[in-house]
């Protein structure tokens, strides 16, 4: 099987270390990763702010680039949110609504196509919260899938009240609206339990909370969810 | 344009290009397993829940009985209009603004909503201004499901009903749950069976 | 009614965050408790089956309003009522002032209505010379405050008990640690009088029922059935969209907007109002008037994306979810509807330009849509809304310029991995005064830092 990863523009500068795991957990799983070198942004943030023309000019960019693609495996949740989702009705095409189908957030990739639910041993011992972003939740339907994993590598995952609640990231809200944005974000801080760090499958939610933190001097670690699974892996 | 023509208009502009959607059909109150029993056991279970207080009275003697006994707490009432004379408490009479108890005779009940259905005919402020609201309803009264009440309902509407399911309650005082705010604070449904048509043992 | 000011919303909302934690607080734990309520009322009930129910009834009757309104004017006059139609607030005020005059209305007493907010009508009626007594009990705090509802359904859940003991304290002379069974007897006690002395109540509408000519009210305290009751005139109004086709049609919305509002199987007091008391009854109004309200309604009818907005049930559901209105409660927006179906009615209702930020009042997360019991897309009506104030030109200038470069960039890989370069070099602290965008960050989250190398970088020196 080979699958292309789309990194996402975020990840590449943020969260390259995470997009390098996702290629070793793939090809570790057997699979063979292309990298379509053409790749750029999904077109999610134009999106969100009502830029349609923007939106659709970095969609059909995007099309083109994974239109030979058999499987798009993205480590983000929000992008493959926007892929499958928001694609093919910014573009009413055979193109947009093909792509859709087979586009991909990591771990929904490796339990529903790889059918894979334990990756070895190497979370043994670790107690981390996960915080599900909500497009991956509500847009992708993708809600176990993170957990089984991590479970399934010998994580322990505690229990936290506002785990599936917006962390304040929305894109350009965070900055737009930062006052509750980070609000939203402390709401998420204050009732995190006491945990090795705290993991999510998208990089802004990432950023959002990692960087309220540090504004706080909270010591908490966020992790990204690619990494963590390669380390489930590794140990 | 009037205030009507102008409001039409502006809809038939509105929706001029609009496609039409179907009614879907009658409400089915589509649900997960129904609570086991009877309408009776599934009012009761709801009003109770609620904070209404349910009496179960095997016949109307008992009914009358249970009136006697509980008005013999009160020092005045105030009577629905069609409340019959057995029902009635042996108590003065006075307004209802002033009634320390309201005793109405409900239409009918609604099992899945734990409502007692109450007819404008009856008298409203008996229905609203006693701080005790004592509501007689026949057994056979109690519908099933709301659709079916409103379904006997309109057949023969009032001026006004009311669906009174529980005490009157807020919790807009800092999410603390209180009662009797406006309407009865408390609110006691007597549900009355029919006679039973047996043997009767005391016949001489 | 104030004069709405969505406009104010950031502000209003730093100031709330920054100087009142209690609100912030009391809204928090409101808004949970009411949305655990309907989660657990939902998971009694199919509910997936019953919101797609209400949203088609509610789908058909607005692609058939005209006929629907004319056939619930039809019979409620049959029924006695007085009908009128209100194209705007100015046209309510003409009709409450004629009835005033008629029956030299002197107290009026009132059941919870967010139209009547929207209207202005306690400021019109006070003009009019008429004293005018909320009597549902959040209302009732309200008025005492002289605040407006921060809630569609508490509207005085940013208060706390402490605030309201302070308030009873000073109007009506409870204890000052005074449990709240003794402060909710003193509001009885002092509205009992109102509602008895009242020649006029006034009410909203939940829904009105065109084929028996229904108004159908919900609630829990009584004080709506005591204000349609025992006033002389009652006046009920009733926004164009509230109207539902067939009386049977109750069976579902009685029960799912309770359930979705406050996780009840149905509210305490329900009353069907048809109009004025019969011949063979000894109490309730002699007169009753519905006034059919538009005041935006029909505009926002008109859009091709936002008209979905009007289905709402006004449950607050959503509000009870948006982790955006947590934060805050309801007076940071500016206007009578808050939180998400604050944000989508008034891109309608007010115009677009002045219902900014509203819609970008919202991170996007979806929640709001997964419990509206009439599946109103709340997210994809924020989208449009987005996208039509760009098309307006209300969209920063800036940000149009940011977004047409960055498209142009995100099209010529090269570029846009250059690019990806250089703003890893960025001192952000340092440019935030220079990019809002940045500025906005930093102002409340530490910069990001870039990985050392940018993946593309990572790949082409090859994975191990």
């Amino acid at each position: 099987m080979r699958v292309a990863l789309f990194a996402t523009c975020l990840a590449d500068q943020f969260f390259a270390d995470a997009c390098a795991d996702t290629v070793r957990l793939l090809r570790h799983l057997g699979v063979d990763v292309d990298f379509p070198e053409g790749q750029t942004c999904c077109g999610q943030p134009a999106h969100n702010s009502g830029h349609a023309p923007e939106a659709r000019r970095m969609a059909r960019h995007t099309l083109g680039v994974f239109r030979d693609a058999e499987h798009v495996v993205l480590p983000s949740g929000s992008c493959a949110g926007m892929i499958r989702c928001h694609y093919p009705e910014i573009e009413d095409s055979e193109a947009a609504r093909d792509l859709s189908a087979r586009t991909w957030e990591l771990s929904e990739f490796l339990v529903k196509v790889l059918e894979v639910e334990t990756l070895g041993h190497g979370l043994e011992g670790k107690t981390i919260a996960y915080h599900h972003g909500c497009h991956a939740l509500r847009e992708l339907r993708v809600e176990a899938e993170p957990t089984t994993l991590l479970r399934g590598a010998g994580a322990e995952i505690v229990e936290w009240e506002a785990d599936q609640e917006c962390c304040g990231f929305g894109g350009l809200f965070s900055t737009k609206l930062p006052e509750v944005s980070a609000a939203m974000a402390d709401r998420k801080l204050d009732s995190l339990p006491d945990v090795d760090f705290v993991t999510s499958a998208d990089g802004g939610c990432l950023l959002q909370l990692s960087g309220r933190a540090g504004k706080l001097e909270q010591p908490t670690r966020f992790r990204h969810l690619a990494s963590v699974l390669w380390e489930g892996v590794t140990g | 344009m009037s205030g009507r023509d102008g409001i039409l208009t502006r809809i038939r502009d509105a929706l001029r290009e609009r496609e039409a959607a179907d009614h879907p059909g009658t409400f089915e109150s589509w649900r997960t397993p129904a609570v086991a029993g009877s309408a009776l056991d599934r009012f009761e279970a709801v009003f109770t829940v609620a904070g209404g207080e349910v009496v179960r009275l095997p016949n109307p003697a008992a009914a009358t009985a249970w009136m006697t006994q509980f008005g013999g707490e009160y020092s005045s009432a105030t009577l629905g209009t069609t409340l019959p004379a057995e029902l009635s408490p042996d108590l003065p009479q006075i307004d209802a603004d002033r009634a320390e108890l309201g005793v109405s005779m409900a239409r009918g009940a609604v099992a899945e909503t734990g409502s007692l259905l109450l007819d404008a005919r009856d008298g409203r402020r008996t229905q609203l201004l006693a701080p005790t609201h004592v509501v007689f309803v026949h057994a056979e009264d109690i519908h099933v499901t709301l659709l079916e009440a409103l379904n006997e309902l309109s057949s023969d509407l009032p001026s006004a009903i009311g669906l009174h399911s529980g005490p009157s309650k807020s919790a807009d005082i800092g999410q603390i749950l209180v009662k009797g705010v406006h309407g009865p604070g408390r609110i006691i449904a007597g549900i009355i069976a029919a006679e039973a048509p047996t043997d009767h043992a005391e016949d001489t | 009614m104030t004069t709405p000011n969505p406009g104010g919303y950031r502000a209003a909302a730093a100031r709330t965050l920054r100087d009142e934690p209690d609100v912030s607080a009391s809204v928090a734990s409101a808004t949970r408790t009411f949305d655990g309520h309907r989660t657990r009322a939902y998971a009694e009930i199919d509910a997936e089956r019953w919101r797609d129910w209400a949203r088609d009834v509610k789908t058909h009757t607005l692609t058939h309003l005209d006929r629907y309104l004319e056939q619930a004017e039809e019979r409620l006059t049959a029924n006695g009522v007085h009908v009128h139609w209100a194209g705007k607030a100015s046209d309510v005020h003409h009709i409450l002032q004629k009835i005033v005059a008629r029956h030299g209305i002197a107290r009026a007493v009132k059941g919870k209505s967010m139209l009547s907010e929207e209207l202005g009508v306690n400021e019109e009626l006070e003009r009019l010379g008429v004293a005018v007594r909320e009597t549902d009990l959040g209302e009732y705090i309200i008025q005492l405050l002289g605040e407006p509802p921060s809630h569609i359904v508490g509207p005085a859940i940013h208060k706390s008990l402490d605030d309201c003991r302070r308030l009873f304290h000073e109007r009506l002379g409870t204890a000052l640690d005074a449990e709240p069974d003794t402060l909710a007897a003193a509001a009885r006690a002092a509205l009992r009088q109102e509602f008895l002395d009242a020649d006029l109540g006034i009410s909203g509408g939940n829904f009105l029922a065109a084929d028996s000519g229904t108004v159908a009210l919900i609630e829990n305290e009584g004080n709506i059935r005591l204000s349609t009751s025992l006033p002389d005139v009652h006046v009920a109004l009733v926004g164009i969209e509230k109207v539902v086709p067939r009386m049977e049609d109750l069976a579902g919305f009685l029960q799912l907007t309770a359930r979705a509002a406050t996780g009840q199987p149905i509210g305490n007091f329900v009353s069907l109002i048809q109009g004025p008391r019969g011949a063979d009854e000894t109490d309730g109004p002699r007169e009753v008037h519905v006034v059919l309200v538009d005041n935006g309604r029909t505009t926002l009818l008109a859009d091709e994306t936002g008209w979905e907005a009007l289905r709402c049930v006004r449950c607050g559901a959503c509000l009870n979810i948006c982790p955006v209105y947590r934060q805050t409660g309801g007076h940071a927006y500016g206007w009578t509807y808050s939180g998400p179906i604050g944000a989508i009615l008034a891109p309608g209702m007010l115009g677009l330009a002045e219902a900014q930020p509203l819609p970008q009042a919202s991170s996007l997360c979806g929640a709001c849509a997964d419990v509206c019991p009439v599946r109103i897309p709340i997210p994809k009506l924020l989208h449009h809304w987005r996208e039509s104030a760009v098309n307006d030109g209300l969209a920063p200038a800036s940000e149009g310029f940011g977004m047409k470069l960055y498209a142009s960039l995100a099209e010529r890989p090269g570029a846009f991995g250059a690019a990806g370069s250089m703003l890893r070099l960025t001192p952000w602290r340092a440019m935030g005064s220079a990019l809002p965008v940045l500025g906005g960050w930093v102002q409340e989250r530490n910069a990001p830092q870039p990985s050392p190398k940018s993946f593309r970088r990572l790949w082409k020196e090859g994975i191990e």
